[in-house]
């Protein structure tokens, strides 16, 4: 077959331009020797003959729209070149992608439709690159992406942990303990029992965290709690709907989440889980926002008896922690498991060191 | 007020390229909690999975929620078993987590354990079931014998790494390496530095010389000396080599066969070894110092001048393990011709001596706080510290983001000033900002814990032996450091009441362990009750803790979070408390 036959039998192949439609039904011309580079059009004009003339113009996936296909045209007239570094592609790829996130993502979106593949990886690894290091909640922002996964905001009372009201006033009382015991230092100039003082405040907060009715503090915190298990109801409505659609989802009956910032998988088995299961509205937690205020007196008394109890033979208990010291094998917690070697090859020793270290203990 | 999202034309496939870019656990862990679309994509694309704790979450959880995973890293004990703290037989098995994934990923290719339990039973279902199995690290694990390794050796066609380090190995015989077959050539990493018997050389020789892509080779102390350069010409492209015995009969024609064996291996970048050292060979190593940037001498007996000598040859090291051998003369040297040196670690010779047998001080850690700009992680043991020491490395170096120091014998206060050492950590932590992991020693009280509270927000694992005065410096830390993960306590007076009153941190954290303290059988019973997320693991060898009063101090504990319940491998000498939601009806 002659070139002129050939040039009869697919005319498309000699012509330069090739007409494509994107998604706003507008139809342009472009070099058939750039289009060709997207796998898509390339398919198009080889296996089905289109693209010859403005009737038979390539209709291009939703996704590709003027503005993209101009941007994928341009990355195809530069990359094409075959003259060029290894150091200019990637310099020109660089500048390329740095374009706002939504232009980004629809690049990305056009360039996989086009089968466009190293136009793909640059845009995938150019959205990787904004998604590392962030916060689900930045993440959610830059994209945004529905915030659907309820069992998140369940998730912000553990994660706040200084935002426990209990916490905070036991910080807060101390901090004013401390000014008051600076202030007595100044004055008296007299050696102050450190340990006593402690456990005196402590105990203080203690009582104070349980007899805090006519107290203006205790009074907003219980306003808060109501403020909180209302929102608290809120949300396990929502979520108890959602529940049963994520019922497909589930494992094991429980929601699997990541609670932490580290990789250990921990699945959040949920607060809705248990709600439904044992039928309580509440959960006893450490939370105050959650407990029921009987039972948060219960648990304080528990923790102040105890408290109680243990100051009451507190220096014996100093004594026998220390005299019992003798016993220990090595004090060492800092060597990776050098000492663990190093303690098997000298075993023999240990009992001399003990008794040695009994010695010491008995001097100080 | 719905917006649309950008991703919203992106097939999955597409998410899942982009996910394949990403490959940390914290940022892989972001994703999933973006919103319900990416949480599925990114569960079916996760590749591998790091299990801090292997109590923390049971495999058939981890089975179903990432059905394509190829690699898993898995830690059992807590670290204070390094110092014998934890009982014998404890846990930490690994057995139900590979006969598990032995049916659910048959395309497994890597596992990690660290202080884990693993029997030979294990280690041949691994060598069974995977067929395309590449790694195998065993970081301080036990219960294994060399049929185990044997097993792995005949039957992974495709494996690359296999890494004992520092594993108790029950040594049956050095044949277990001949099993890797003739055909077997695509070893990268080996690790036997731990194992005690002599392996067979010359299949070793033979197994270098057919894996062109080997780059670790880490002998143990067997190998005899005058073996190595064969060894090291079957495979001069290595990387990382950790020597046999550093010693035999001095002869010289040993010497310069080392020494050329040493000058071929132009891309060594690590040595390790270094048993029972004769300085005299110790030259045959320079023709690789300029390039080292890793050197582990921690089992090496060189005093400080031949030590001076090596490390002066070495300008590009960027991590050193030595013994306090090196003296402080030794690490003002390392300080001036060390420049990029990011980590120091410097151990004890003699930790159970009393009186010190070297010249080493707070003054050389403080020359390399000074002379190594990069200086980031430090473990540093000695007998003497002050505060004024402290307070210039904090300065000197605002980078640091491990530090831990030992002061050999416990409560050492400053020794200028016979003062606790608070005000000196006080400084580290307040200066080191992005400080990740601090170990305390010396005499300490409450104060300390306060200024860790306030300053170490980065802080994610903390080690106390003998410190504080009472709960309030517990207090200081649970409730002030807010990245805490790892929290180990041995030997404090430390009791129920910052524990019961920061519950709901221990939801946070991977775990806490507490030795010798002062928490009572009550509160861990209480906190077991109130904590359902909470395995709370009494340890105690005296008898169960229900035939004392509930005042009575527990031995151990330790708490760590799950949602796995109570596990069900318990020894006699464990009990978990239990969640009782009786109680919650009362």
């Amino acid at each position: 077959m002659s070139e002129t036959d050939l040039a009869v039998i697919k005319p498309e192949m000699m012509k330069p331009y090739v007409w494509l439609q994107t998604s706003d039904d507008s139809i342009q011309q472009v070099e058939q020797e750039i289009a060709m580079f997207c796998p898509l059009i390339c398919q198009e004009i080889i296996q089905k003959g289109m693209g010859s003339s403005k009737n038979c113009a390539i209709c291009l996936p939703q996704q590709v729209s003027p503005a993209m296909l101009s941007l994928i045209l341009d990355y195809c007239r530069f990359h094409q070149v075959p003259g060029r570094s290894n150091k200019e592609r990637k310099s020109y790829d660089e500048k390329f992608v740095r374009i706002d996130t939504e232009r980004l993502c629809e690049l990305t979106s056009a360039a996989d439709s086009l089968q466009l593949k190293p136009l793909v990886d640059l845009t995938s690894r150019a959205l990787a690159r904004i998604i590392e290091g962030k916060t689900p909640e930045e993440i959610r922002d830059i994209f945004h992406l529905p915030d659907d996964l309820t069992e998140e905001e369940k998730l912000e009372p553990l994660r706040n942990i200084t935002a426990d009201p209990r916490i905070r006033l036991l910080n807060r009382l101390y901090a004013k303990k401390r000014k008051e015991l600076k202030e007595r230092e100044r004055l008296k100039n007299v050696e102050v029992e450190e340990e006593h003082v402690d456990d005196r405040s402590v105990d203080d907060l203690l009582s104070f965290i349980n007899g805090n009715d006519g107290d203006p503090k205790g009074v907003k915190t219980s306003k808060n709690k109501k403020k909180n298990r209302r929102k608290k109801e809120q949300q396990k409505n929502s979520s108890l709907k959602e529940a049963s659609e994520l019922n497909k989802k589930e494992v094991n009956g429980h929601d699997i989440r990541h609670q932490s910032s580290e990789a250990e998988i921990i699945s959040e088995t949920s607060y809705l889980h248990c709600a439904e299961d044992d039928g309580f509205t509440s959960k006893p937690e450490f939370d105050d926002d959650e407990i029921d205020p009987a039972l948060k007196e219960k648990i304080d008394r528990e923790v102040e008896d105890f408290a109680r109890r243990l100051n009451s033979d507190w220096p014996e208990r100093m004594q026998e922690l220390l005299s019992s010291g003798q016993e220990r094998k090595t004090v060492f917690f800092t060597a990776d498991g050098f000492i663990r070697r190093h303690a098997c090859m000298i075993s023999p020793f240990v009992t001399v060191f003990s008794l040695i270290h009994h010695v010491f203990r008995a001097e100080c | 007020m719905q917006r649309m999202a950008y991703t919203f034309s992106f097939p999955e496939e597409v998410l899942e390229h982009v996910f394949s870019f990403i490959e940390s656990e914290r940022d892989r862990n972001a994703i999933s909690l973006v919103c319900k679309s990416w949480y599925e994509i990114e569960r079916w694309c996760r590749r591998n999975v790091f299990v801090g704790n292997c109590y923390a979450v049971s495999p058939v959880m981890v089975i179903k929620r990432f059905p394509e995973l190829r690699s898993i890293a898995l830690k059992g004990k807590p670290h204070f078993a390094d110092f014998n703290l934890v009982p014998e037989g404890w846990g930490g098995y690994v057995c139900p987590w590979i006969a598990a994934m032995a049916c659910a990923f048959p395309c497994l290719e890597e596992i990690r354990l660290k202080r884990m339990v693993i029997t030979d039973e294990s280690l041949e279902l691994i060598a069974k079931s995977f067929k395309n199995f590449k790694v195998l690290v065993l970081t301080s694990c036990e219960g294994f014998t060399t049929d185990g390794l044997a097993a792995i050796a005949a039957n992974c066609r495709n494996l690359k790494e296999l890494d004992l380090q520092e594993s108790e190995v029950d040594d049956l015989s050095g044949h277990w390496l001949s099993h890797f077959p003739d055909s077997y050539t695509s070893l990268v990493s080996l690790n036997i530095s731990c194992l005690g018997n002599e392996v067979s050389l010359s299949a070793l020789e033979r197994l270098l010389g057919r894996c062109p892509n080997l780059r670790t080779l880490r002998l143990n102390r067997a190998v005899p000396l005058d073996r190595l350069p064969n060894l090291l010409r079957r495979c001069p492209q290595l990387v990382e080599l950790g020597t046999g015995v550093y010693s035999t009969e001095m002869r010289p024609e040993v010497f310069s066969n080392l020494e050329a064996a040493f000058s071929e291996c132009k891309q060594l970048k690590s040595l390790s070894g270094f048993w029972d050292v004769l300085p005299s060979y110790l030259p045959a190593v320079y023709p690789v110092c300029s390039r080292l940037t890793s050197l582990n001498l921690s089992y090496a007996i060189i005093q400080s001048p031949d030590l001076i000598k090596l490390i002066s040859q070495c300008p590009n090291l960027l991590r050193l393990w030595v013994l306090d051998y090196i003296e402080d003369a030794g690490l003002y040297n390392l300080a001036a011709s060390c420049k990029d040196l990011r980590e120091l670690r410097v151990f004890p010779s003699d930790p159970f001596g009393l009186e010190p047998n070297v010249a080493l001080t707070e003054k050389g850690l403080v020359s390399v706080s000074e002379g190594c700009p990069r200086l980031q992680s430090v473990l540093y043991f000695c007998r003497q510290m002050s505060n004024a020491a402290l307070r210039t490395i904090a300065q000197n170096r605002p980078n640091l983001t491990r530090f831990r120091l030992c002061i050999i014998e416990p409560r050492t206060p400053d020794y200028l000033t016979h003062e606790p050492l608070d005000s000196g950590f006080g400084a580290i932590v307040e200066h080191c900002k992005d400080l990740q992991r601090l170990s305390l020693s010396g005499l300490l009280t409450d104060r300390v814990f306060e200024y860790i509270g306030t300053y170490g927000k980065k802080l994610e694992m903390l080690s106390v032996a003998f410190a504080g005065e009472s709960d309030l410096g517990l207090h200081h830390v649970l409730s002030g450091c807010d990245n805490l993960r790892k929290l180990e306590i041995r030997d404090c007076p430390f009791g129920d009441k910052a524990l019961l009153a920061n519950a709901a941190k221990l939801e946070t954290m991977r775990s806490l362990w507490m030795s010798s303290c002062s928490v009572s059988y009550g509160a861990c019973k209480l906190l077991g009750q109130k904590m359902p997320r909470l395995n709370v693991e009494v340890i105690d060898e005296r008898g169960p803790p229900d035939s004392r009063p509930d005042d009575c101090a527990v031995e151990k504990i330790y708490i760590y979070r799950t949602v796995a319940g109570p596990r069900l491998d318990m020894p006699g000498f464990v009990w978990t408390m239990e969640d009782d939601s009786s109680l919650r009806l009362e």
